[in-house]
């Protein structure tokens, strides 16, 4: 499913390159679940960053499904996310300006899905939220901005779902209802789940840890 | 995508994100159409205006029989015509009255243009006349009822026709300056002229004919009767004099258009500024979409159409608010003005939308196109710089469509250049002085207080987004000043051109033993009146020995002319020499001093030899000066003036001026007992309309400044919000660690308030430079510095921008600083 060989990446930094990943080679089984650990400043966002093909690698490759990544443009990388990949956040990243039911159908509409409002009102009662969905995510609370968020990562049925920090703003107790959702979802739909956490918990709810040391990987 | 764009959009307007973008829109496209459909409409009113001069659009005229086949011709082009014939004749009354009177024989339809108007007794009150004199009657010019001992009701004899005298003659759009040389004026039915046997071949008569009709009509019938044209025969289209009320108008209107380019470019920076803003808020929208599949293509389009979406809709609302304010305008003018004013057509409105256009292209559209290149990677690192790098392509491409739409608007490149030599230097030395004063700011700040210390670092660490800033408030309240400046120089100009007791009525053909009677009469009256001129009359013939061309043809400015001349041994009051000496009182010397523009148009120079026939007898006398006049001063004013010595022997009549008070017209009546040869010329009527129009001019100046101002203050407020997100930021930050209230506004007071004293200090100078150029080389007007407006562009500047910097960013101690953080 992904495949990333080598996988490195230096920025500029003050006048000397500096080295946020030294060459990481994996391998993500479909269907898998895999956690990327690691202390802050050890590269797990941004090797995220890379696997999700939202930045591009100083050296190395990404696979998906066969397709390299490095070898797409800005808009060749978005179709692919748009077509393959969902996405959580820590900050949840809703637009504002859209209610729930229409972030949800955002990237349905993105992709010229048919029946958009169908699948959407779909996920979002799926999420528990079929009372609220013509609220704005700043009339929402937290836990129910990242519920509008798992429904519409899960919305336009990816192969992978990347979350980063996906409990990072929530308190505990909310924090655990989503990530049963996410799991539940997860398994209901057959998605790939990479997820980026501090949380051990979390992680060991997924079936493989792989811990990031300064930009190098060291397994579990 | 669209329901998005307009989602996107609503959602924005309701945050408030959109209204300066929209509101600079709206108010460029308003006041860019509303003044230019107010100029559009004001040509055509003036354009009007000098046809009333003519009485028609188009003349012909000749000393025989015009050819009748003509009429037809015109006739198929859709045009009005008239028929005027004018000659000299003795008019007789009861056994022995007789007087030399200048008669003219109008048809039905004349005056085409302009209004002719009679009164039922003489000097009585003025009315409007709907056609002349019917068959058998006529009216008389007020001063040939005591001449002729009738009253309105009598009978005349002119030839072998008697006429009743049906009406007091009183003004005609045509008079022109045939009164100056005729007798008192005597109008009559064009179709009694055969049986009066007057006219006979070799009569002193003027045909016309009078044409009046559509432009493309008249361009048509010109071009066809033109190579038609014999000698003898000529054709008048325009009036050659300018008409007091047009040059006041002329001037406002180079004022409007000055204040409606400023406009452009003020709305253009606010216009910039806004969409800069909004796209610097919109990266975390365009990467969170990004990372859900959206590709550059889509993002384009998104903000493609939201633009233009946001664009209609300001067009619209700007078109309507243009329109208002021409209508406005015309609803303060329509009683004043003269004429009617023409529609204005749809010209301003596709002006005022291709300003929308231009705006969104140039100014808005670079820094959203740059949208699509945001880096999907902020939904994970909000720590990515934005790219909002300004290429410098973007700064060439605002420019040149400042100046294209400036050009292209006033279409006048002295003034486009002038505004921009304006906006360079406020913009090329302001940052460069900008830069330098706030690190000198640094410098005074380090040992100050820790408000100033917090003010003046924040101004030194984003030195060169300040000194930008900086530049941008300069540019805006230089705009304000100058139209501030030129406004108040302009009506103060207009009102001292026409002080309340100016001469208000002329008094020519005065014979030499009237003069001390008349002269004593006035002073006995006390009413107050300018010296007595002589006036001859008299043909310039030949320049340097080389005889000019006698043509009647128009077009033709050197040529054969008749005129009046004076003579003196000083320089009239308000004369100005602008090349040569004046002669020495008393000289016997064959010397003349002739006025700019005739001296123009005839191309002489001091120096040369002019030659004149006065009556029968040669005169030549050499070029001593040329003088610039003051048209408007309703003094007399002459052509030629030449040495009194020279002019001795020739017969010469006198004229005046003198103001004489609307209650006190009664007099006109008296006079014109006593001194009946005398002719008096009414200006009060007009006077009273310019001054009128020149106060209605300057109540919608004053309406443009409003409207020009709220461009301004937008320009400010977007201006201050464009930086309001950083400062919030850092106050925030400030507040969390515990900063008082009282701090953080005072520092965020200096900030702005050094920032506003600099951009004050910038726009002043710049303000007195662009003045100057503007009023010495566009305006023709006399510059004068104005100390006046230092403290205003400096204090104005602190104060404003200090208060609307705190207003904007009164939140950050208002509300928690986890909110403001969290909003940011």
């Amino acid at each position: 499913m992904i495949n990333c060989e080598n996988l490195q990446k230096r920025v500029p930094m003050a006048g000397n390159l500096l080295e946020i990943l030294k060459g990481i080679t994996l391998e993500i089984k479909s269907g898998e679940s895999v956690a990327i650990i690691g202390a802050s400043g050890s590269g797990k966002s941004t090797l995220l960053g890379l696997l999700a093909g939202l930045d591009e690698a100083t050296a190395g490759t990404v696979h998906i499904n066969g397709t390299d990544l490095g070898a797409l443009d800005e808009d060749g990388r978005a179709r692919f996310r748009g077509r393959y990949i969902g996405f959580v956040f820590q900050s949840f990243q809703l637009l504002p300006a859209l209610t729930a039911l229409e972030n949800v159908m955002l990237p349905l509409e993105l992709q010229g899905h048919s029946k958009v409002k169908e699948q959407a009102e779909h996920y979002l009662r799926r999420v528990e939220l079929g009372a609220r969905m013509s609220h704005y995510p700043l009339q929402l609370s937290g836990g129910e901005q990242q519920r509008v968020a798992l429904a519409r990562a899960f919305a336009s049925k990816p192969a992978i779902l990347f979350a980063d920090e996906p409990t990072g703003n929530l308190d505990t107790r909310t924090g655990e209802h989503i990530i049963d959702l996410l799991f539940e979802l997860n398994r209901e739909e057959g998605t790939t789940l990479v997820l980026v956490t501090h949380d051990q918990v979390l992680a060991d709810r997924c079936q493989r840890r792989l811990r990031l040391d300064s930009g190098a990987l060291v397994q579990e | 995508m669209s329901m998005t764009a307009t989602r996107m959009l609503a959602r924005d307007w309701r945050g408030g994100e959109l209204g300066v973008l929209v509101l600079a829109l709206v108010l460029a496209v308003g006041v860019v159409s509303g003044i230019s459909a107010f100029t559009t409409r004001l040509q055509s009113a003036l354009v009007q205006e000098s046809h009333r001069f003519l009485a028609a659009d188009y003349v012909v005229s000749s000393g025989r029989a015009l050819p009748q086949e003509w009429l037809p011709e015109a006739e198929a082009r859709g045009l009005q015509q008239a028929l005027a014939l004018l000659f000299p004749s003795m008019v007789y009354a009861g056994e022995d009255a007789m007087s030399l009177a200048s008669i003219k024989a109008v048809s039905e339809h004349y005056p085409l243009r302009g209004e002719l108007t009679y009164s039922t007794e003489p000097f009585g009150e003025i009315l409007p006349a709907r056609a002349g004199p019917g068959r058998g009657e006529v009216w008389l010019d007020s001063r040939l009822f005591p001449l002729l001992q009738v009253a309105v009701g009598d009978r005349i004899t002119i030839g072998e026709a008697d006429f009743v005298v049906a009406a007091a003659a009183r003004t005609e759009p045509d008079q022109g300056s045939s009164f100056w040389s005729f007798g008192p004026r005597v109008l009559m039915h064009y179709d009694d002229i055969p049986a009066t046997g007057v006219v006979q071949p070799g009569s002193r008569v003027e045909y016309r004919q009078l044409y009046a009709g559509s432009q493309p009509a008249l361009e048509s019938f010109g071009r066809w009767l033109q190579p038609q044209l014999q000698d003898g025969q000529s054709a008048v289209n325009v009036d050659e004099g300018q008409p007091g009320i047009g040059s006041a108008l002329a001037r406002a209107e180079s004022f409007l258009l000055l204040a409606g380019s400023l406009a452009v470019v003020l709305a253009g920076v606010a216009v910039a500024l806004a969409a800069r803003r909004f796209s610097e808020r919109h990266h975390d929208y365009v990467a969170i979409i990004k990372s859900l599949g959206a590709t550059s293509k889509t993002i384009n389009r998104l903000y493609g159409s939201s633009l233009l979406l946001l664009g209609s809709v300001a067009t619209v609302l700007g078109c309507v608010l243009g329109w208002a304010l021409q209508a406005l305008f015309f609803q303060l003018f329509a009683e004043q003005l003269p004429v009617q004013p023409g529609p204005s057509g749809m010209r301003p409105y596709a002006i005022g939308a291709t300003t929308a256009l231009t705006c969104l292209l140039c100014f808005a559209w670079p820094p959203l196109r740059r949208l699509a290149q945001a880096s999907p990677l902020r939904v994970l690192r909000r720590d990515l710089p934005l790219e909002n790098r300004r290429a410098i392509g973007d700064y060439v491409l605002g420019l040149l469509a400042v100046t294209v739409l400036m050009w292209w608007y006033s279409q006048d490149w002295k003034l486009t250049l002038a505004v921009l030599a304006g906006l360079a230097v406020a913009a090329g030395l302001g940052f460069c002085l900008a830069l330098v004063l706030l690190r000198g700011g640094r410098l005074v700040g380090m040992s100050a207080g820790s408000i100033w210390r917090l003010a003046l670092s924040g101004l030194q660490r984003r030195g060169a987004a300040n000194a930008l800033q900086v530049v941008i408030f300069a540019m805006a309240i230089m705009m304000l000043l100058i139209l501030l400046l030129v406004r108040t120089s302009l009506i103060d100009e207009w009102q001292a051109q026409l002080p309340a007791d100016a001469p208000n009525h002329f008094m020519v053909n005065i014979g030499p033993e009237d003069v001390t009677a008349i002269e004593e009469l006035l002073r006995a009256e006390a009413i107050p009146s300018e010296p007595f001129y002589p006036m001859i009359r008299g043909r310039i013939m030949s320049v340097n020995g080389q005889e000019l061309p006698a043509t009647e043809k128009v077009q033709e400015d050197r040529r054969q002319r008749e005129t009046n001349f004076t003579w003196s041994d000083t320089l009239p009051a308000d004369n100005q020499l602008v090349a040569g000496q004046w002669w020495a009182p008393g000289t016997d010397q064959a010397l003349v001093s002739l006025e700019q523009g005739f001296a123009e148009r005839l191309q002489i120079e001091v120096g040369d030899t002019v030659g004149f026939l006065v009556g029968s007898q040669p005169l030549e006398a050499q070029v001593a000066s040329i003088r610039k006049l003051q048209w408007q001063s309703m003094r007399p004013n002459f052509f030629l003036i030449l040495p009194p010595r020279l002019l001795a022997s020739y017969p010469a009549t006198f004229m005046t001026s003198f103001h004489l008070a609307a209650d006190d017209k009664e007099f006109l009546n008296r006079f014109i007992r006593d001194f009946p040869t005398v002719t008096v010329i009414e200006m009060d009527i007009v006077l009273q309309q310019i001054r009128t129009i020149v106060n209605q001019v300057s109540a919608a100046i004053n309406l443009v400044l409003v409207v020009i101002l709220a461009a301004g203050a937008l320009v400010l407020v977007a201006g201050v919000q464009a930086s309001v997100d950083a400062r919030m930021h850092e106050s925030a930050i400030l507040r969390a660690l515990g900063a008082p209230r009282r701090l953080i506004l005072g520092g965020l007071l200096i900030e702005f308030a050094t920032l506003g004293l600099f951009a004050g200090l910038l726009a002043t100078v710049a303000a007195e430079l662009s003045v100057y150029m503007l009023q010495s080389k566009v305006m023709e007007m006399n510059y004068a510095p104005t100390p006046w407006i230092w403290p205003l562009g400096v204090l104005s500047g602190t104060v404003i921008i200090g208060a609307l910097g705190v207003f904007s960013c009164r939140k950050v101690v208002s509300t928690s600083p986890l909110t403001v953080l969290r909003e940011l």
